[in-house]
């Protein structure tokens, strides 16, 4: 298991995908200082304002690109037909699957939790005793809300690579992964009232301020779930698509 | 000629291009379910409530799934041909690589055209037949009155079309064209709609969901956009949008060896 | 030592390989001919467990592959030169695989020197040739220095000296006692390197015997091989 994570680990750093999607990341940290630098030029104008946190409004940015780490993972195997050296060299394919999740958990969770938690700090500097709504709240108050962020990240990647064994496309995992991050938490709002708020407290997205006790949007309302239930669907949506892809990887030909 | 019906051909003898039409056409079934759901709903519950139900006009929410969907197909349309390295013998059939760049828009954009005008009017009939006069009447205006904002919305499919051959041309990867298309269509937007006034207006105007229903001079207040751009201005953008990238990509491509 | 026991695998309605039974020993190079379609590459997928068989089974030195902890020290193959990730470096490419197996960097530039690619080492695949591409697949192959070696088509794309080059390296690792089963439709080439000789078509098997045999009764290797694959080309030019 350690020699299969450890050329996992070479995989994901040797092709540059890795870096340009990391890179798409952390255009957070740069748009969040434009946001807070001009939230801060209207608060001197106006006293107080209130915006939204930058690392709350830029998070789909962080989900999205660093899911694709997960999708071009094994996706990017099965287009270039690498899977059969792979499969090859790792008979075992349950032992291929764990350490690509592994690699891939583990990457996504120090990047999303690095770029969040800098731009955090950054833009609380920047905004220094300004009024701009987001800043007046304490720093251990936000935490859990910043890790329930971070982790979301790296569920949709292992989301991503459990689809990308599933569908062996990049099209088709990137397109599963943008319908569970946006197409149907969009759809369950348009639901009738209260299936609406039933549903959408189950959608991927939802669950994050869920997890942090959080209110969940003027739209829908306070949170359905429990912190700890909502955790559990949460990890589910990971453990579910990589149990899926497993089964997938095991039954068919490389 | 030829050489729009063998890219045609291309695009219709894979698989990845039957699933995705078939996904789009679902957004109708998607449509009808969920309008006849809330129908049932609606006859179910009392006269109080039934006055302040309201339902979304599901041709417009649905159209993003056909949006996406062929967004998708104009991004294989190109790096699939990429990935495969079968886009060398395609400039070799044919050496002067405007009339494969304008065959290839002309096919996808055609497909989304259909796809989009279908799904819409099939959506917007069915719901209309489902829905009848409940919900205050969404569904009760006259067709004519309802077509300009159809006609637009159904466009939009192509646009995304474009918009994703666009993008594959001049970025040549599947992940990298989608996941911008998805910045472009789903994150940008959740960003803008965050943004303090008056940037939230500003670039919520010009964000590519906001143009069909600006053209047509609907009511965009509910939503993440602005609505600052004049019904011309906005079918301008809405033109740049499908057109820039694929003139982008036809530039790029005369320059870059294959 | 390659066993081969009534293989059977089907695709959908097709019949890919049918009821094969052979083995592959030791010593020397054993050649595996057939025509387009007749089975010989997917009877290696189903040699290294890539395919699942839906009868019969392949044994890789008494075992099957799948069931071998350090495969890549007992087996080597080269099935396709061109799939590899065109962004990676060769050598990080054949590290990859090395890391799985516990073989270190020092090995890696050991395969690359012994093919010839150490001067293109940290270059990106993508800008390799046919040729260059074989050569880094026969590095992949050897990189555990394994006893039992497949190699399917890897003259395809190398210039005259590669050919020549191949075939020594085929002779040479047979002569140290290795297990090599090497496909190709190069007759004149096969006649130079192989000592036994195995051919399917349509997924059966036609012949198990030896080049000495085959060029006993007929003029040339191609001669023999024309005369018993006769019944069995799916794909051929019309006359």
């Amino acid at each position: 298991m350690r020699a299969a994570l450890s050329s996992e680990w070479l995989k994901l750093r040797s092709v540059t995908s890795t870096f340009h999607a990391i890179g798409a990341a952390a255009l957070m940290l740069a748009l969040g200082l434009v946001w807070t630098f001009y939230a801060g030029e209207l608060a001197d104008e106006r006293e107080s304002i209130g915006t939204a946190a930058p690392e709350q409004g830029l998070l789909p940015l962080v989900q999205m690109s660093l899911a694709v780490i997960g999708v071009l993972a094994i996706t990017s195997e099965h287009t270039t037909g690498t899977i059969r050296a792979s499969l090859t060299a790792v008979p075992r394919r349950g032992a291929l699957l764990l350490a690509k999740a592994g690699v891939v958990g583990a990457v996504t969770f120090v990047a999303a939790h690095t770029i969040i938690l800098i731009t955090y700090g950054v833009c609380r500097l920047i905004a220094g005793d300004r009024q701009l709504g987001f800043n007046e709240i304490s720093f251990s108050h936000d935490l859990p809300m910043l890790l329930t962020s971070g982790l979301s990240v790296t569920v949709l990647a292992l989301v991503g690579l459990g689809l990308g064994f599933v569908t062996r496309s990049t099209a088709g995992a990137i397109v599963s992964v943008v319908s569970l991050l946006f197409v149907l938490p969009a759809a369950a709002t348009y639901l009738p009232p209260s299936w609406n708020t039933r549903v959408a407290a189950y959608m991927l997205p939802n669950l994050v301020p869920q997890i942090a006790d959080q209110q969940l949007s003027r739209r829908v309302g306070d949170g359905l779930l429990f912190p700890w239930v909502a955790l559990t669907v949460l990890l589910g949506y990971a453990v579910a698509a990589l149990t899926i892809g497993f089964f997938m990887l095991r039954r068919r030909d490389a | 000629m030829h050489v729009i019906a063998s890219e045609w051909l291309k695009v219709r003898s894979v698989r990845s291009s039957h699933l995705i039409l078939i996904l789009s056409l679902g957004a109708i079934l998607l449509g009808v379910g969920l309008a006849w759901m809330a129908s049932g709903m609606y006859d179910s519950a009392p006269p109080a409530q039934q006055s302040r139900a309201r339902l979304a006009k599901l041709e417009e929410v649905l159209i993003v799934v056909p949006q996406l969907c062929l967004g998708v197909l104009g991004v294989l349309a190109i790096t699939s041909e990429y990935a495969t390295g079968t886009i060398r013998a395609s400039l070799t059939v044919v050496p002067r690589r405007w009339p494969v760049l304008t065959a290839k828009a002309t096919v996808v954009g055609a497909l989304g055209l259909l796809t989009g005008a279908t799904t819409v009017f099939g959506t917007y009939f069915l719901c209309r037949w489902v829905v009848g006069d409940r919900f205050a009447g969404v569904y009760t205006a006259p067709f004519l009155d309802k077509l300009p904002t159809l006609i637009t919305t159904g466009l939009s499919v192509a646009v995304f079309a474009l918009l994703g051959l666009g993008l594959g041309v001049i970025l040549r990867s599947t992940a990298g064209a989608i996941t911008i298309l998805v910045g472009l269509v789903y994150v940008i937007p959740m960003i803008v709609g965050n943004l303090p006034e008056p940037w939230s207006e500003l670039l919520g105007s010009v964000m590519i969901g906001s143009l069909p229903r600006q053209i047509t001079g609907d009511d965009l207040t509910y939503t993440v956009y602005g609505s600052l751009l004049a019904p011309a201005a906005a079918a301008t953008a809405l033109t740049a949008y499908a057109l820039l990238p694929v003139l982008a990509g036809a530039w790029l491509l005369r320059r870059r060896d294959a | 030592m390659i066993e081969l026991r009534q293989l059977t695998k089907h695709y959908g309605v097709t019949l890919a390989v049918d009821d094969l039974t052979f083995t592959v020993t030791p010593g020397h190079v054993t050649g595996f001919l057939g025509p387009n379609g007749s089975g010989k590459s997917t009877a290696m997928r189903l040699i290294l467990g890539l395919d699942a068989p839906d009868s019969g089974e392949a044994l890789v030195n008494g075992r099957p592959y799948t069931s071998l902890s350090l495969p890549m020290r007992q087996v080597g193959a080269l099935l396709d030169a061109n799939a590899v990730h065109g962004g990676r470096s060769a050598y990080h490419h054949l590290l990859c695989l090395a890391r799985t197996n516990d073989l270190g960097p020092r090995r890696v530039t050991e395969v690359l020197e012994q093919v010839g690619l150490a001067g293109a080492a940290r270059r990106r695949v993508r800008g390799f040739s046919l040729g260059m591409k074989q050569r880094l697949g026969i590095a992949a192959a050897l990189l555990g220095d394994p006893g039992v070696l497949m190699f399917d088509e890897p003259v395809n794309g190398l210039d005259p000296g590669g050919v020549r080059w191949i075939r020594d390296l085929m002779r040479t690792l047979a002569a140290e006692g290795r297990t090599i089963l090497l496909s190709s439709h190069l007759m004149s080439e096969m006649a130079l390197t192989a000592d036994r000789i195995v051919i399917v078509g349509r997924g059966r098997l036609i012949a198990d015997t030896t080049v000495d045999a085959l060029t006993a009764s007929h003029p040339t290797l191609e001669d023999a091989y024309m005369a018993l694959t006769a019944s069995s080309a799916q794909f051929e030019a019309s006359p």
